[in-house]
């Protein structure tokens, strides 16, 4: 039995009177790599919120690690190795990437107050950010600033800096949104490799394209209008009609292999 | 006795600056700029009113008519809300910080245009406002001009609220507001409506101004005294509100006839006070909305 | 390395001020020494954190006042001293105040510090016995490392002996806050300005970090104050006063918003600028604001902006 990272157990999640997430439950275990897949609207995102502590559920929780992430804080969760990206790109666009990415070696060496020496100088947090660029194929890139690069290059730089934290798990909100699909290939690519060389023992991406989904996900979890209609390994579900019909629409015709 | 004066007194500020800060609220409901010019207009108002009644006297007008001539100067002493918001509005989409300073300039830029055009003396209107006479209840009297501009206020209190609840302009107004890109998305012409509101907001302080200036001098001191007042009153009602302008107006009207009564010394201080109160207990004040 | 060159013309230029410019004018530059160091404790937290505050002439105020009562009211005339307290005082009410401002960001946090500010000034103005009221409390001359300078003119000691204990005072904090910005600590500040959430997902307590930055600012401001209260010789209320903290940021903007020579650039271009308008026109606030209003709309980033923008163009 694989140890377990994470478990959500019954979460609830309401605006008002519409009811974002009905009592969802699952655990994630070390090594998975969970898709969640659902139509616009079914709480993807809400999920993920709730999952690293940005929402409180208003009815039952979520454990990291055993323990409680409600009122943990997002910095303190995130240093105990529950990271997370946006579904947006959010870079910080004066930065070089060497900087953005050496914020979080900075935070995870407990550095962040330390305020008379440059950052420049500090040889041992460079040294893990030339390493964290490497694994994403930016040392090439790391005087370079943010907002010059490209919108697939953003989205590395974007990830890479949760990942220089070395999480354990890490929650990905759509990262292959907003890309040309030609390019999502070698951004997902990328990204799993980096994940795997940086030690991330778990990952639990959003995503919407099901060829990505069927390559690369050991796992598939499915909402729809904030139920878990589906929890299930890649093979089963691509052999479902009646799931992916309800969760996709339209049968992809090559996924099926 | 002294409790009822004491409370007129106050409702008569409240009522003034009700005025000038529901100006303020509705630039701010909508286009998300706090107008520190706010205080300036108010004293554009107040200035451009008194010449406005002197000439107007001068060209043999009855004082009878004090009233309606000084809302009419007021309404028209706003249309420079034209000139600002033209400026204005290269900055929109900027930092927020950069809105609140091209605001300030503004301040700066007031303040010697009124001293220029109208001297660094401060300007009084006599004592116009027993054209209207008083009224006796029981043992208290109170001046009917007073009486008249709490009953703008209130009036004018009502138009707002029909105008932004009840019209389509209103609605166009309050989608603009929700979500300016949206509201252009659906067809409303922001660039038109946020011209419209800055207008609309700074014609309120302008007529605040103008309807204070039989009881208090315009001077140069009043656009700073009034955005200090007027910002205690959109912090304790909360941002954009009109009805948090509304009890803000009275509250701070209080406040402040209350502190002038018995402790002068802590008149903004106990304002203030109250602000950080309100702002601990209610982050985004009585009537507020976290920003989205 | 860049930086230590700029900062060595800069200071060059310093030194070499006194014996070109002669002593009316050496006395002018001193209040620009003073508001370059309060102002680079304000940039840390507008330019690099973010907070546009409308409240901090506030602690500039306490820097003066913190001066004058230690020398006027309780005579002790070590300016070492009077520093130091300055800095106790202004750090401490910092720690408090930014308690509560530091829970909103932009406007808000804009009107609570300006309630702060607005607070402070009517205490300043009211309580007469305690700060002297409208007209403030003169400040006697200090001695600058046990020495007192007795025998000399009030001019003589101000661009003598003080202007360089000014400069050396500017260069030091300058040259601290040189190693802030560019410190871990300055890169996490900056990284809350431009996406608080993102941040705090990167293991920062974007809250600390600016709490930090809110008290050093105020300390900055708090130096700042009492070289400014020595070099007038009076703290008055008109120093706490919110358009003070107004003139404050269009300083900072004027030279360079959130960048680390933008206070000295601002404070010196400021100083000539309002000097020259003063001596023209009798509307000289008009002049001004309609410039600051230019420089928003044209040039965010204030003159070092446009020097760095040209030097580019000359480069290509």
């Amino acid at each position: 039995m694989t140890e377990m990272l994470l478990r959500a157990l019954n979460i609830t999640k309401r605006y008002g009177a519409f009811t974002a997430l009905a009592g969802v439950s699952f655990d994630i275990s070390k090594g998975e790599v969970v898709a969640v897949v659902g139509p616009n609207g079914a709480g993807k995102t809400t999920l993920v919120n709730t999952l690293s502590g940005l929402f409180m559920p208003d009815e039952g929780g979520v454990m990291f690690e055993g323990r409680p992430v409600a009122g943990l804080g997002a910095s303190a969760l995130a240093l105990r190795g529950l990271a997370r990206s946006f579904q947006l790109v959010t870079i910080y666009p004066s930065f070089t990437v060497a900087e953005m990415i050496s914020v979080g070696a900075f935070a995870r060496a407990g550095q962040t107050f330390r305020l008379l020496r440059p950052s420049a100088t500090c040889r041992r947090e460079q040294a893990q950010v030339r390493e964290v660029a490497a694994a994403f194929g930016l040392e090439h890139r790391l005087e370079t600033t943010c907002s010059a690069l490209s919108q697939g290059e953003k989205k590395l730089v974007d990830i890479a800096s949760a990942l220089t934290l070395r999480p354990r798990l890490m929650l990905l909100d759509e990262p292959t949104s907003g890309i040309s699909s030609a390019d999502k290939d070698r951004i997902m690519e990328t990204l799993l490799a980096a994940a795997q060389r940086l030690g991330v023992e778990s990952l639990v991406l959003v995503e919407h394209d099901m060829e990505l989904i069927a390559r690369y996900a050991t796992r598939v979890i499915g909402l729809k209008a904030g139920s878990l209609v589906a929890d299930m390994p890649p093979d089963a579900f691509f052999r479902d009609p009646a799931v992916i019909e309800t969760l996709v629409g339209k049968v992809p015709h090559n996924a099926l292999g | 006795m002294a409790t009822v004066d004491l409370l007129f007194a106050a409702l008569f500020n409240a009522a003034v600056l009700f005025l000038v800060t529901a100006g303020l609220q509705l630039i701010f409901g909508v286009q998300r700029i706090v107008n520190l010019t706010a205080g300036s207009l108010y004293a554009l108002g107040a200035y451009f009113g008194a010449s406005v009644f002197e000439w107007f006297s001068a060209q043999g007008g009855s004082p009878v008519l004090l009233l309606p001539v000084l809302i009419l100067s007021g309404l028209l002493a706003g249309q420079v809300g034209f000139i600002v918001e033209r400026v204005l509005r290269t900055v929109y989409g900027r930092d927020e910080a950069f809105q609140l300073l091209m605001t300030f300039t503004f301040v700066l830029m007031f303040q010697d245009v009124l001293r220029y055009v109208w001297g660094a003396q401060p300007r009084l209107l006599g004592d116009l406002p027993s054209v209207y006479g008083t009224l006796v209840v029981g043992e208290f009297t109170f001046p009917v001009y007073n009486l008249l501009v709490m009953a703008s206020a209130l009036v004018v209190a009502g138009l707002l609220y029909w105008l932004i609840e009840r019209t389509s302009l209103g609605h166009v107004v309050r989608a603009t507001a929700e979500n300016g890109r949206m509201a252009e998305a659906l067809g409303a012409n922001t660039r038109r409506i946020n011209m419209l509101v800055f207008v609309l907001g700074s014609m309120l302080g302008t007529v605040g101004g103008a309807l204070v200036i039989p009881t208090t001098a315009a001077s140069l001191e009043m656009p700073i005294a009034l955005i200090v007042e007027a910002f205690a009153v959109v912090v304790i009602g909360g941002l954009g509100s009109i009805r948090g302008a509304f009890l803000g107006a009275i509250i701070v009207g209080v406040l402040r006839a209350l502190s002038l009564t018995y402790f002068p010394e802590l008149e903004v201080m106990s304002i203030y006070l109250v602000v950080i109160v309100v702002l601990v207990a209610r982050p985004y004040g009585l009537f507020g909305k976290a920003e989205a | 390395m860049k930086t230590i060159l700029a900062f060595l013309a800069v200071l060059a230029a310093f030194v070499a001020a006194p014996f070109a410019l002669g002593p009316y004018y050496t006395t002018l530059i001193i209040p620009i020494l003073a508001y370059a160091i309060a102002l680079t404790g304000l940039n840390l937290l507008f330019g690099y954190g973010g907070l546009l505050s409308f409240g901090h002439a506030m602690f500039l105020a306490i820097g003066a006042y913190a001066s004058a009562v230690m020398g006027a009211k309780l005579g002790v005339r070590a300016f070492e001293a009077q520093l130091i307290v300055a800095m106790l005082a202004s750090g401490t009410v910092a720690a408090l105040i930014g308690l509560l401002c530091l829970r909103y960001t932009t406007i808000f946090f804009s009107m609570l510090t300006l309630a702060f500010g607005m607070i402070f000034h009517s205490f300043l103005f009211k309580f007469y016995d305690l700060t002297g009221g409208e007209s403030g409390i003169s400040v006697p001359r200090p001695s600058l490392f046990g020495a007192s300078f007795a025998s000399m003119s009030k001019t003589a000691f101000l661009v003598g002996p003080f202007y360089w204990y000014a400069l050396g005072l500017f260069s030091v904090m300058f040259l601290l806050m040189a190693l802030i910005v560019s410190s871990p600590f300055g890169l996490a500040l900056k990284a809350g300005r431009d996406n608080e959430r993102k941040t705090s997902f990167l293991g920062v307590p974007v809250f600390k970090v600016r709490y930090v930055a809110f008290i050093l600012s105020g300390i900055y401001c708090a130096v700042g104050g009492a070289v400014l209260a020595v070099s007038i010789g009076a703290a008055d209320p008109e120093l706490s006063y919110w358009t003070q903290s107004g003139n404050m940021i269009f300083i900072i903007i004027l030279g360079g918003l959130g960048q680390l020579f933008g206070p000295i650039v601002g404070a010196v271009s400021f100083t000539l600028l309002q000097d020259t308008l003063m001596a023209n026109t009798e509307y000289w606030r008009f002049a001004l604001g309609a410039i600051l209003a230019l420089i928003i709309i044209f040039a965010p980033r204030g003159i070092l902006g446009l020097i760095t923008r040209a030097l580019e163009w000359r480069r290509r």
